[in-house]
């Protein structure tokens, strides 16, 4: 339901755009070269629709995977964050100031080395949303709530393990927004990479379209991005609750 | 079992005013003993600082006797997850079952086993909290204002029987409640009003101890609650 609602409002939002940049083409008289018809839009979705909907459906499929990758790289990098330990203190460190770096500066030195296939969109998706999951996970995970933990602590009972149990579940609302937040991330990330070099996804139809001028292939990429996305993220709200409920059970 | 603080002083960090200054006091147990004072005085400090959660600034305070310290406060939750019969069961030592089947009684928490934490109310929760105390291996047992949520009845019946139950046992109460404290405390260490300099005396005052619900006469009852609100600086004095 919540999926439907999504979808509804996306299509309500990119409708209302489209109209109005045919609102525009007709008040300022703009050739078809620039701003094409509607008809000539009809006619590229149904044309290259199919092809287009496969090649945003690629990138989805990598953003998932990159994103998915992130959610365990941060669980564990922020496991080891957590400590007091050294190990703990320098990968604190070392996050707080990689995360302000823009990584998206460093892709053309992952294309270089990993050429222009999965992997390094892969890469790209994943480390694109990672560092701010990693802050969140550090944050969490290294937090104390002690009206909780102080018995444990006090008895004796305080392992790693109920430590990272009783933060987490007592911060889950903040870990499933970070994560569902960080879906969006993902599906740039993967779009940036295609954008740079790939020869895959739904970012390298937009760069070809764009090296054409071809607007309506572009507004076709747009609305599949946002269809995709749409369902991706309601799906990960949808996990997101699932989660919520079973742990308060 | 013994506990001396000598010359004890203490400030929070970041903070201007101590909490304590040059503070000598001790405590010579088995026994249900209070500490009483108004709010900011310094008795959750002082309870702090004796289960070592803080450290003094200066000063000394030993214990003799006392090899595990337990700190229980009223703002404590049980996790999330489960139901406070699973978390009671899991942390109850072997061979303290029966004493948890008996607290589970005498708190009356019967009907809150099988619910979660966050689904009982203040009363209940105070009571779960002090029952999983209880079942864990203790010399010393500080309980600050754990019962706060408690009707009185509850509080009086959970009282006497832990007296009843643990006569070997040291227990440090701090409550709000004058009367409470004058009526169940062997001692009622009363921290006094504090100044810039802070706390640097404890005044003792001992307490009726009773043991069973009707006790002694209420003429005493009531100089005995006179005498901690004047230590406590409530009572003007007399001109």
């Amino acid at each position: 339901m919540n999926t439907v609602v999504r979808l509804v409002q996306f299509a309500a939002i990119y409708f209302v755009v489209l109209v109005l940049l045919l609102g525009v083409k007709w008040l300022w008289g703009l050739s078809d070269y620039l701003v094409p018809s509607l008809s000539d839009i009809m006619k590229i979705a149904v044309s290259e629709g199919p092809n287009d909907f496969l090649a945003a459906l690629n990138t989805l499929m990598v953003a998932i995977m990159g994103h998915g990758l992130a959610v365990v790289l941060a669980t564990l990098v922020g496991l080891v964050g957590r400590s007091t330990s050294i190990a703990g203190n320098i990968t604190r460190t070392a996050a707080y100031n990689l995360q302000a770096y823009p990584i998206v500066a460093v892709a053309p030195i992952i294309f270089l080395f990993l050429g222009d296939g999965l992997s390094s969109r892969l890469l790209i998706a994943s480390m694109i949303c990672y560092f701010p999951l990693l802050l969140s996970f550090i944050g969490v995970f290294s937090q104390p709530v002690d009206e909780v933990e102080h018995f444990y602590r006090s008895t004796g009972r305080l392992n790693w393990f109920l430590e990272l149990r009783i933060r987490t579940f007592e911060n889950m609302d903040k870990l499933i927004t970070v994560v569902v937040g960080s879906g969006t991330t993902a599906m740039v990330g993967t779009i940036v990479a295609e954008f740079l070099a790939a020869t895959n996804g739904i970012g390298y139809v937009i760069r070809k379209a764009l090296y054409q001028n071809d607007l309506a292939t572009i507004l076709l990429a747009l609305f599949f991005i946002g269809f995709l996305s749409s369902i991706y993220l309601s799906l990960l709200e949808y996990a997101g609750a699932r989660v919520r409920k079973a742990a308060n059970q | 079992m013994e506990i001396h603080c000598r010359n004890l002083s203490y400030t929070y960090p970041g903070g201007t005013d101590p909490v304590f200054h040059g503070l000598t006091w001790s405590l010579t147990g088995p026994g249900f003993f209070s500490f009483f004072g108004f709010s900011g005085v310094g008795k959750s400090t002082l309870a702090r600082l004796i289960c070592k959660d803080i450290k003094p600034e200066s000063g000394q305070l030993t214990m003799k006797g006392v090899s595990r310290v337990l700190y229980a406060h009223n703002a404590e939750r049980l996790p999330g997850w489960g139901s406070v019969g699973d978390h009671l069961r899991g942390v109850t030592g072997r061979g303290r079952e029966p004493l948890l089947k008996d607290l589970i009684e005498t708190c009356r928490i019967g009907s809150c086993m099988e619910k979660g934490f966050n689904g009982l109310s203040m009363g209940q929760k105070n009571r779960v909290n002090i029952t999983r105390y209880l079942v864990q291996n203790f010399d010393l047992l500080i309980l600050d204002e754990v019962l706060a949520n408690v009707d009185e009845p509850a509080r009086n019946r959970i009282l006497l029987s832990l007296k009843s139950w643990f006569p070997d046992k040291t227990f440090v109460y701090i409550s709000h409640n004058a009367l409470e404290v004058a009526r169940f405390s062997r001692s009622v260490f009363v921290l006094p009003q504090g100044t810039d300099q802070g706390v640097d005396f404890v005044r003792e005052i001992s307490g009726l101890d009773q043991t069973r619900q009707r006790g002694a006469p209420p003429e005493l009852l009531q100089q005995k609650v006179y005498s901690i609100l004047k230590a406590a600086g409530s009572v003007l004095p007399e001109s």
